[in-house]
């Protein structure tokens, strides 16, 4: 054993111990917790049973509740309820906050347990707003302790927040308020687009342009919003390398860039290039960062996970490892390859625009979940996410905090795993919303606050058409209480997703979906918006390459995506296009089996005609047809 | 005389413990381009049966020391197409070198994330194929894989 002193520190000893107490300090910083006044309050089950207190009087901005410091852009109160939760029958907890200026943002996040446990309930609306309040049920989410997270969303100083808890009876159920969007649907013209299964599409916020891709073709569409309603100009914009041979079309567009990577699957890698200015000229790029046997290859990206100025105060540590995975060129977004490869399912991080990927890391093995899996989301805050259709006896969520270096898979508790995709969309302030099939074969849609670890709301939002059968679930979201979720539906029972072998062929019809909340996943409208154009009859068989002929002509998935005013863009391809397999589709009384379908491939857009967009900021621009 | 017969014994006893230049197209009595039948034979023999998903099943190891389980991947034509097995994380170690000559792979990645790949010909089934090691460590693997390449062992999904 040495003792040192001061004088024979090496330069190691002295990094060693300098790092020691920044970590001792990052450590000391994170874990004391900045509290209320008072700090906390114990709530009886007895109707008027509350208590008040105030804020901090903190103020700073953050992305979401992942990116807050304790202390210095949000602060915790804890309420704890007595009694088992039997006692609280017709009673709930109602917790609110509220504060002065509407140019101030705070946001509000109820943990149960401490702030490790699960977000069982949160409100997160936005500037005017000068309020947000929860309502919890303590015979679901149990008695004891809850602990109240409150965030600056963007706030200035001068302007604490005051909350109340009370023990009171359930509000009334509101029903959504605001009315439904309305659609309208755009066929590709004539030799473009013909031969379009599993479409990809994406918004450039910068030029206003739609991009969309599937199998051979990559097309830009533009709207001409002089008329009323809007006409398309559909332009073909294959990139080099592109058009060649395909296996599986992937095109992904980050909206705030502007810039689009298209990809094809071939081989053991995949063809890949980029472009700036919707396709009129194209950066051909390593294509994908795995290079031993992909399938199924997904293309996503956004910004990067980089620590705030508060976070890096108080861990510095773990923030400098980020920053190791972030950007290295002027591009200022991270993008991300992922695909099943032998035996498990990896992604690649490109830390200069999508020009060159890493060695890919390893999301999962199949041990964990299925090899086949949706699309990648990234939250605001840099988070990654690839939702899977089956992790064990669930669907799961697979994500990364780190830019695509470590992995946690999440069950999706109350799903079961089924053949379609699942997809999310990433609300403004980290809300994913979890579209899928449910084991029932109904479009179902539950929502996390919190990275997936613990899920709410799942509903059934095809229930005001009787919905029997679903396939392609694609979700997206703006704000962090507004999302839509598309999907392809028939009302029809029996197996309308398998093989169609038996001596019946299915019998449905199946139309295109949108359902809609701007009430954070409480409430949903629903929407046909193919009203009086099928999508397909018959069976749409989502068992890969086992299906027969005849029953997989729309491939594995469509694509849903927002532009920067909000409106909702869905990219699907159209099995029947014919007069004849239309007008059979709008007759209750004919055959609609696969043998009455046109089994086309044609590209086709639906785009939100009136209503709500997805972003509260854009509400006082109506949407015009 | 005694000189020379004891390298011999030498060479003749390290010959099965040397790593072959490339890794065989088989891990486990498992090998690529084997049918269905006799590849769940061999499975049964080895392990029990977890799960499965697009053509590809989960086998949990019963009595391997090394590896804890093998997932097998067939095509189309319900061929063997790929066998990846994962290290057991108590278990043995296996070394990168221990499964293939290191300078006959190409070496990518790094810490935390490294991978060899051999890329080979396999003269009796007279397909090529590809050896992958993967690993956080440095030295030991987390999984090994042998997979098929081209024709019926890619399929499109």
């Amino acid at each position: 054993m040495s003792i040192h002193t001061a004088g024979n520190f090496t330069a190691a000893t002295r990094f060693s111990l300098q790092s020691g107490i920044l970590a001792l300090a990052a450590f000391c910083f994170a874990t004391l917790v900045f509290a209320s006044t008072p700090s906390s309050s114990t709530l009886n089950p007895v109707n008027g049973s509350s208590a008040t207190w105030a804020g901090s009087g903190i103020a700073g901005a953050t992305t979401d509740e992942t990116t807050c410091v304790d202390g210095t852009d949000c602060d915790v109160y804890t309420i704890t309820l007595t009694g088992s939760p039997a006692n609280y029958k017709g009673l709930v907890l109602a917790i609110s906050i509220s504060h002065q200026n509407k140019l101030n943002d705070y946001d509000l996040y109820v943990h149960k347990g401490d702030l490790t446990g699960p977000v069982i309930a949160s409100s997160t609306a936005g500037i005017p707003e000068t309020g947000e309040s929860v309502v919890i049920d303590p015979t679901v989410s149990g008695t004891g302790v809850y602990t109240v997270h409150v965030v600056d969303s963007n706030v200035a100083p001068g302007d604490p927040y005051s909350g109340v808890a009370t023990i009171t009876t359930p509000p009334a159920d509101s029903p959504a308020h605001g009315s439904a969007p309305t659609y309208a649907n755009y066929q590709s013209p004539p030799g473009l687009g013909d031969n379009s299964g599993e479409p990809s599409i994406g918004a450039n916020f910068n030029s206003g342009r739609i991009m969309t891709q599937a199998v051979f073709d990559t097309l830009q569409v533009t709207f001409n919003t002089n008329t009323s309603p809007a006409t398309a100009t559909w332009l073909l914009k294959d990139g080099p390398n592109t058009n060649i041979t395909t296996l599986d079309p992937i095109l992904f567009t980050d909206s705030l860039t502007g810039r689009t990577v298209v990809s094809q699957l071939f081989g053991t890698t995949s063809l890949s290039a980029f472009t700036d200015n919707d396709g009129e000229t194209y950066t051909v790029s390593q294509g994908g960062g795995i290079a031993s046997g992909v399938d199924h290859e997904t293309v996503g990206g956004g910004p990067f996970r980089l620590c705030t100025a508060d976070q890096l105060l108080a861990t510095p540590v773990p923030c400098a490892q980020l920053a190791i995975r972030g950007p290295l060129t002027q591009y200022p977004h991270a993008i991300y390859y992922a695909s099943q490869d032998i035996g498990d399912a990896e992604m690649a991080l490109s830390q200069d625009g999508g020009l060159t990927y890493e060695e890919a890391h390893p999301m999962y093995t199949l041990v964990d979940c299925g090899g086949l899996h949706g699309h990648i989301k990234v939250s605001s805050s840099g988070i990654v996410y690839v939702p899977n259709k089956s992790c064990g006896s669930t669907q799961g969520l697979i994500v990364s905090m780190d830019n695509g270096l470590t992995f946690a898979v999440e069950p999706v508790t109350r799903s079961s795993p089924n053949s379609s995709d699942p997809s999310i969309g990433i609300g403004s302030k980290g809300r994913v919303y979890f579209g899928y099939v449910g084991s029932d074969g109904h479009p179902h849609i539950t929502i996390s606050d919190d990275q997936g670890r613990s899920w709410h709301n799942d509903l059934d939002v095809g229930v005001p058409f009787s919905i029997r059968n679903t396939v392609f679930p694609e979700v997206v979201a703006g704000d962090n209480d507004r999302a839509s979720f598309f999907f392809l539906g028939t009302p029809s029972a029996g197996d309308g997703t398998g093989a169609d072998t038996g001596p019946t062929p299915f019998n449905g019809v199946w139309h295109g979906y949108i359902a809609t909340t701007y009430n954070g996943g409480r409430t949903w409208f629903t929407v046909d918006a193919t009203p009086n154009d099928p999508v397909q009859l018959g069976v749409i068989c989502t068992q890969g390459t086992t299906c027969p002929n005849g029953t997989r002509n729309l491939l594995d998935f469509n694509d849903l995506t927002v532009d920067k005013i909000g409106r909702v863009f869905a990219a699907y391809t159209d099995g029947c296009i014919t007069a004849a397999c239309i007008a059979a589709g709008n007759n209750p009384t004919a055959s609609h089996t696969r043998l009455d379908n046109d089994q086309a491939t044609k590209a086709t857009i639906i785009r939100q005609s009136t209503g709500l967009g997805l972003f509260k900021s854009q509400d006082s621009t109506r949407l015009q047809p | 005389m005694r000189r020379a017969v004891l390298p011999a014994i030498l060479l003749l006893s390290a010959a099965p413990l040397a790593p072959a230049k490339r890794p065989a197209p088989q891990i486990l009595g498992l090998r690529l381009g084997m049918s269905y039948e006799q590849a769940r034979s061999r499975l049964a023999e080895i392990g029990q049966f977890k799960s499965e998903d697009e053509g590809q099943q989960v086998w949990i190891l019963s009595h391997d020391q090394r590896y804890q389980y093998a997932i097998v991947g067939f095509d189309r034509a319900r061929r063997v197409r790929y066998i990846t097995v994962l290290a057991r994380p108590d278990g043995k170690p296996v070394s990168y070198s221990d499964v293939g000559d290191l300078g006959n792979a190409t070496r990518s990645g790094g810490p935390g994330n490294l991978r060899y790949t051999w890329k080979a010909h396999d003269e009796i089934g007279g397909y090529e194929y590809v050896a992958i090691a993967k690993g956080k460590n440095l030295r030991y693997l987390d999984r090994f894989a042998v997979k098929r390449l081209g024709g019926e062992a890619e399929d499109r999904d």
